[in-house]
């Protein structure tokens, strides 16, 4: 079996735990059918990009993007638990590269990445479906952007995990950046209608890049604009693997 | 002549900041050889593992294993080698089964060995009770057993071991040593650290000895004992049971370094000329109106050895 394929298994097998994952897939049905439908009989109906959405339509598209927040949070988490449990040095003096062992740990994270957007969407579906407006060329945008986002947020989460020296302190510091990079984007409210300090914060955050261009995805709303988000999406995610990469390799064993 | 050599080390030095913790070690270990690593705590055993299986680069010198750079070609002797950390190793999400299972899947072993090797494991480190049982769940004795027991799962020319036997029960702990000395009439070489120095004793061919960095001795455990094994110890009892005005009068003797008694009431008397001790033990007893109910000059042990060793030539960190 390739060495990838092998250390993804691991991963997914020892250190994915399945009560985290359940509630990390209950969280963004919250949003959808609490929030989206509290507030949406509040907030008329409104434009994005070239579709007119209901405000649950809008919020639902966004939380099937937690999603991705969520999975990179386990990238970190997958690695804490290979540090604790000393697993991470047992790997690194089997035969693998550092390399491979990091990379297994991303691609482990796609995977529950695609899975639970996915499933989201599917639970969704009765919210979203009335509007959606699919092509595949939407489709294919759609899978480039959540791959994006998720590789964003599954490298910054490894990156923390390294800096950070305590399992405890990573879950801290994870879950405040979680609900930073989660308010200051578009997944609850459109940057371009944000006050002026606000839409510069959320047009640096790769979130509402991935929420923008899944949105538009669904609903038929791409714009120029989009394509744009996704390239800078794919320059902070290239970025930020970078970084990830850099920390990694300072490890001290 | 470097095909038969496991591990071959010269010069080797590892600084952390201005720290040496490995200060130019050379030594070499042979193939289906147990090589004994043994210091006090802090004297760079860890570190030099660390560095021959490839998890930290020196600072200086080098280092071969199995006939490979240790620089240069990592990925090489990882594929050859196994490792038993002296911290725990687990994952948290497997039950003991699954842990050796996929630990073998993880190292390309084709399922059905995987399956084999596991089932004879199980049986030959008696896990029966706990194969089912989660790593969280498991207690430290079980967690370290399943840990060695895992390591054997994959083939490997070399085994790494550190301290393997820290939470062992005797029963078990001899077990794996027996288990261990099997694989290495089988053809497998062994690099071991322990503190508990009877199973360096049992299981060591050659042992070197680590303080602050240096290697300070190598040799076999036989000659260790007789080259810095200097104080001896001569057991005796009394048909009257103890004597404090004994004990008193073989203290003021020149020749005894020390007079304990243990607590079935027999004394151990040190000595580095236990040949002279003996007729003033009877000459003191008589005096007394004591006698000598039985008497004998206690072995060396390698743990004697090793406290002689350390302390002669440079005291532990």
């Amino acid at each position: 079996m390739n060495v990838y394929a092998r250390l993804v298994y691991r991963n997914l097998r020892a250190n994915l735990d399945r009560i985290t994952v359940f509630f990390e897939l209950i969280f963004p049905l919250f949003f959808i059918f609490i929030q989206g439908f509290g507030l949406g009989g509040i907030i008329p109906d409104f434009k994005v990009g070239n579709a007119i959405l209901t405000y649950p339509q809008y919020l639902a598209a966004g939380a099937v993007t937690l999603t991705v927040i969520n999975s990179g949070t386990n990238a970190g988490t997958q690695l804490w638990y290979d540090r604790k449990n000393g697993m991470f040095e047992q790997i690194l003096m089997g035969p693998f590269t550092r390399a491979q062992y990091i990379l297994s740990i991303i691609l482990a994270t796609l995977i529950l990445g695609v899975v639970a957007s996915s499933l989201v969407f599917l639970i969704a579906f009765p919210v979203l479906g009335t509007g959606l407006s699919v092509t595949p060329f939407g489709v294919l945008l759609i899978a480039v952007s959540v791959f994006l986002g998720t590789v964003f947020f599954g490298t910054f989460a490894i990156a923390i995990s390294v800096a950070l020296r305590s399992s405890e302190t990573f879950q801290i510091v994870s879950t405040f950046a979680f609900f930073v990079f989660l308010f200051v984007s578009s997944v609850f409210y459109p940057a371009s209608d944000a006050p002026g300090p606000i839409q510069l914060a959320t047009f640096l955050n790769p979130l509402t890049y991935t929420t923008d261009v899944f949105r538009a995805g669904l609903f038929g709303g791409l714009t120029p604009f989009n394509f744009l988000e996704l390239g800078v999406l794919a320059a902070e995610s290239a970025a930020m693997f970078a970084l990830s990469v850099y920390a990694f390799r300072r490890i001290r064993v | 002549m470097a095909d038969e050599l496991a591990v071959e080390v010269n010069d080797l030095a590892k600084r952390f900041g201005d720290k040496s913790a490995v200060d130019g070690i050379s030594f070499e270990m042979k193939r289906s050889e147990v090589f004994g690593f043994l210091g006090p705590n802090g004297a760079g055993k860890t570190t030099t593992i660390k560095m021959l299986t490839t998890l930290l680069q020196p600072t200086s010198g080098r280092a071969a294993v199995l006939g490979h750079d240790v620089r240069t070609e990592g990925k090489k002797i990882r594929e050859r080698i196994g490792v038993v950390q002296q911290q725990d190793s687990f994952d948290q999400g497997l039950r003991t089964e699954a842990s050796m299972d996929i630990y073998g899947m993880v190292w390309d072993v084709p399922s059905g060995v995987r399956r084999r090797r596991t089932e004879e494991l199980i049986e030959r480190f008696a896990m029966q009770e706990f194969r089912k049982t989660g790593s969280l769940d498991l207690s430290a004795g079980q967690r370290r057993r399943l840990q060695v027991a895992r390591e054997f799962v994959h083939d490997m020319d070399l085994l790494f071991l550190d301290e393997p036997t820290v939470g062992l029960d005797a029963i078990v702990r001899r077990n794996v040593l027996d288990y261990l000395k099997e694989r290495v009439k089988q053809g497998l070489s062994i690099f071991f650290t322990t503190h508990i120095l009877e199973e360096a004793e049992y299981l060591c061919d050659r042992i070197a000895v680590i303080n602050q960095g240096k290697i300070i001795a190598i040799d076999t455990p036989q000659n260790l004992k007789r080259r810095f094994g200097t104080r001896k110890a001569v057991e005796f009892r009394l048909l009257e049971g103890t004597s404090e005005p004994l004990v008193q009068a073989l203290k003021a003797s020149g020749e005894v370094s020390d007079v304990s008694q243990d607590e079935s009431g027999g004394y151990k008397v040190t000595t580095s000329k236990p040949e002279s001790v003996i007729p003033e033990i009877y000459r003191a007893a008589d005096r007394l109106g004591l006698s000598v109910s039985s008497i004998y000059i206690a072995e060396t042990t390698l743990e004697d050895a090793f406290i002689s060793l350390v302390n002669e030539k440079g005291a532990p960190r």
